[in-house]
């Protein structure tokens, strides 16, 4: 992959190959063994927040009114009324061509209409809330979202160096580079490492197992 | 007379109750959660029953730093409306805040205090001050009190900070910091098991569980990684937790504690005599974790996870080990404190709690110090308070009222200048 940066003028195969969008990303960086890492040890501070679509639902729901909810019982009252007509409909179907169905109907379909129009107001007037304007707004208020953001806002590279801060209180790195590798399969001391991806197993076993499961599986 | 309300604002807890005394009246997790049976967060009650499996957490506070000032609203206004049941506008507080705040936290804790909750006055101060305080208030003919001056290691939930403390001071020059806390420790773990049996991504109270009560800290890593390697009976470390299986039992525990206790043998000697008949019991399969019965086995996990704290290069962090930070720490001070500090340092946090976490920092700290000097590490007797027990110490002392910052000042200087007074 290095080789087809290198040397543009390599004949290359025409045969196109599939890769999933984050998979291709991660190849196309050259160093992408330590973005792995740093990303697995960004993932140790994250919090698991369920799924975020359904918080993203949820915020919504937080920030409305009582209002939803007398909508929503509209419409499930619509649905019912609905269900109701089809039935009456259906049953009544057969007499359909005398008198009595046409007024029925008629008057069912009115009471839908006028409900049917309640819910389309309101919904407009639901829908008319969050404008993206201020969806966008809302967005900005809440968009430092995690400390590294904050901390690069704060700009402390720009102190003059005897000032205390929190870049200069980090411990700073190890006097001693050596470094104890654990087999990442079975957690014992692994002295070898994967030609591919770069991550450490003990034994043939734990190889066959992390050729199995993780190898290059890191970005997804 | 205002009362003082003492609020330990901690990533993992926040502890809060009344200055002047002993403990803290509530203890809650400083998050919201949303289990599976919920559809919105929900507050967490100092005595939850409720089923956490697979709970949704959100916090106010990332890497230590509260960066979410309105869930942390939230999460206030709960704490102090049905749980301290205080009304903040005639009340003082007393709040405490990691070191090196960024200057728009500052302002924005500022905001919530005065703007938000309306509290009379207010006084921030930094966790290992208060833990010096207390520490030399509890012995006051003791080193620490008579030198005033101790370096207070602070293994928290977010990160690792040895800082030292002199004449009630924080030595903001001299502190030093890992990034790393007890919540990268349970991810760790989370990681590890995961991958190596059940998926529990999604666990964090359970695994925060499953840490508290399984994890310790290794005296010889070498040695244990072979005991751990073993099988059978004579493997000291393997140990099952048991997830919640939501029907009879919606916490999870140990399958057995005596096993869990096992790994105390072994530095008795223990491990030596079972060696010799270890082919005999070499009967049981590594794959007797049944799977469908929501169980696992922790092996080595359970000190490769604390051990981390000592060595976080072996996790691929560009960081020195706890020993070599406290060295770092103490000798960026003046060279006379060196001994003093060393004889002094006060272990608080909840992640020292890991048994044997001191004994080990001793082990490794003893090389790196010169000769003559002694090294004394005292342990707090209960690490995850300390800071607040400082606090209230702290908020019954007299002069309290005039170190704070008032609302009207406030008002009328403004959060940078105001906080010029508490001098970090």
């Amino acid at each position: 992959m290095e080789d087809d940066v290198s040397n543009p003028f390599r004949r290359m195969s025409m045969r196109t190959r599939k890769i999933a969008p984050k998979m291709a990303a991660a190849l196309a960086s050259n160093d992408n063994r330590t973005q792995a890492a740093i990303a697995r040890l960004e993932a140790l501070e994250n919090d698991y927040t369920g799924m975020e679509t359904v918080e993203a639902v949820d915020d919504d729901e937080a920030s409305l009114d009582d209002d939803d909810d007398v909508e929503e019982n509209v419409l499930r009252y619509i649905e019912g009324v609905e269900v109701f007509c089809v039935c009456v409909i259906c049953l009544c179907l057969p007499l359909s061509f005398y008198l009595l169905v046409p007024v029925i109907y008629s008057n069912a379909s009115s009471v839908l209409a006028r409900q049917a129009s309640v819910y389309i107001q309101k919904k407009q007037k639901g829908t008319k809330r969050k404008t993206r304007q201020a969806k966008a707004l809302e967005n900005a208020r809440k968009a430092p979202r995690n400390f590294l953001e904050l901390l690069h806002e704060a700009n402390l590279e720009a102190l003059p160096p005897h000032i205390p801060s929190y870049l200069r209180a980090a411990v700073g790195p190890p006097s001693s580079t050596c470094r104890r590798h654990f087999c990442t399969v079975c957690g014992f001391t692994s002295n070898y490492t994967c030609a591919k991806c770069g991550m450490r197993f003990c034994s043939i076993r734990c190889q066959k197992i992390h050729d199995d499961t993780r190898c290059q599986k890191f970005v997804a | 007379m205002s009362s003082v309300v003492v609020l330990d604002n901690g990533g993992g807890l926040i502890k809060a109750g009344y200055g002047g005394e002993r403990d803290p009246s509530t203890i809650i997790p400083n998050c919201l959660y949303r289990p599976l049976s919920s559809k919105k967060f929900l507050h967490p009650t100092p005595t939850t029953e409720e089923d956490l499996t697979s709970a949704a957490v959100r916090r106010p506070i990332d890497r230590g730093y509260l960066i979410n000032p309105d869930l942390q609203r939230d999460i206030w206004n709960h704490l102090f409306s049905n749980l301290l049941h205080i009304n903040p506008s005639n009340s003082s507080l007393l709040l405490t805040e990691p070191l090196f705040s960024l200057p728009s936290i500052e302002r924005a804790t500022d905001e919530l205090v005065f703007e938000d909750f309306g509290f009379n006055s207010l006084f921030i101060s930094d966790p290992p001050k208060l833990v010096h305080l207390y520490e030399a208030s509890r012995r006051p003919y003791g080193l620490v009190s008579k030198a005033q001056c101790s370096l207070v290691v602070d293994c928290g939930f977010s990160f690792t900070h040895a800082a030292p403390v002199f004449q009630n001071f924080t030595l903001n020059y001299g502190v030093k910091r890992i990034d790393l806390g007890g919540k990268a420790l349970t991810n760790f773990l989370k990681e590890l098991v995961s991958y190596r049996s059940v998926s529990v991504m999604d666990e964090s109270f359970i695994m925060d569980d499953v840490k508290e009560k399984l994890c310790f800290v290794s005296l010889d890593v070498a040695r244990d990684l072979k005991i751990a390697r073993r099988r059978g009976n004579d493997n000291f470390f393997r140990c099952t937790y048991v997830l919640p299986d939501g029907v009879t039992h919606t916490k999870g525990f140990v399958k057995d504690p005596d096993e869990a206790k096992k790994y105390l043998t072994v530095d008795d000697g223990a491990y030596l005599e079972t060696r010799k008949d270890m082919d005999r019991t070499e009967i049981m399969d590594r794959k007797k974790v049944d799977l469908t019965k929501n169980e696992f086995d922790l092996t080595n996990e359970r000190f490769l996870v604390p051990e981390m704290i000592f060595h976080p290069a072996d996790l691929g962090m560009n960081q020195a080990g706890l020993a070599e930070c406290i060295v770092r720490a103490v000798n960026s001070c003046h060279p006379l404190l060196h001994p003093l500090l060393y004889q002094s340092i006060i272990l608080t946090g909840g992640s020292t709690l890991f048994p044997r976490f001191a004994e080990r920092l001793e082990m490794e700290l003893r090389p790196l110090v010169p000769d003559d000097y002694q090294v004394k590490i005292t342990t707090q007797e209960d690490p995850i308070l300390g800071v607040w027990r400082g606090g209230s110490l702290l908020a019954s002392s007299p002069d309290f009222e005039a170190m704070c910052v008032t609302k009207a000042e406030y008002e009328e200087l403004g959060s940078a200048r105001c906080r010029r007074r508490f001098f970090h």
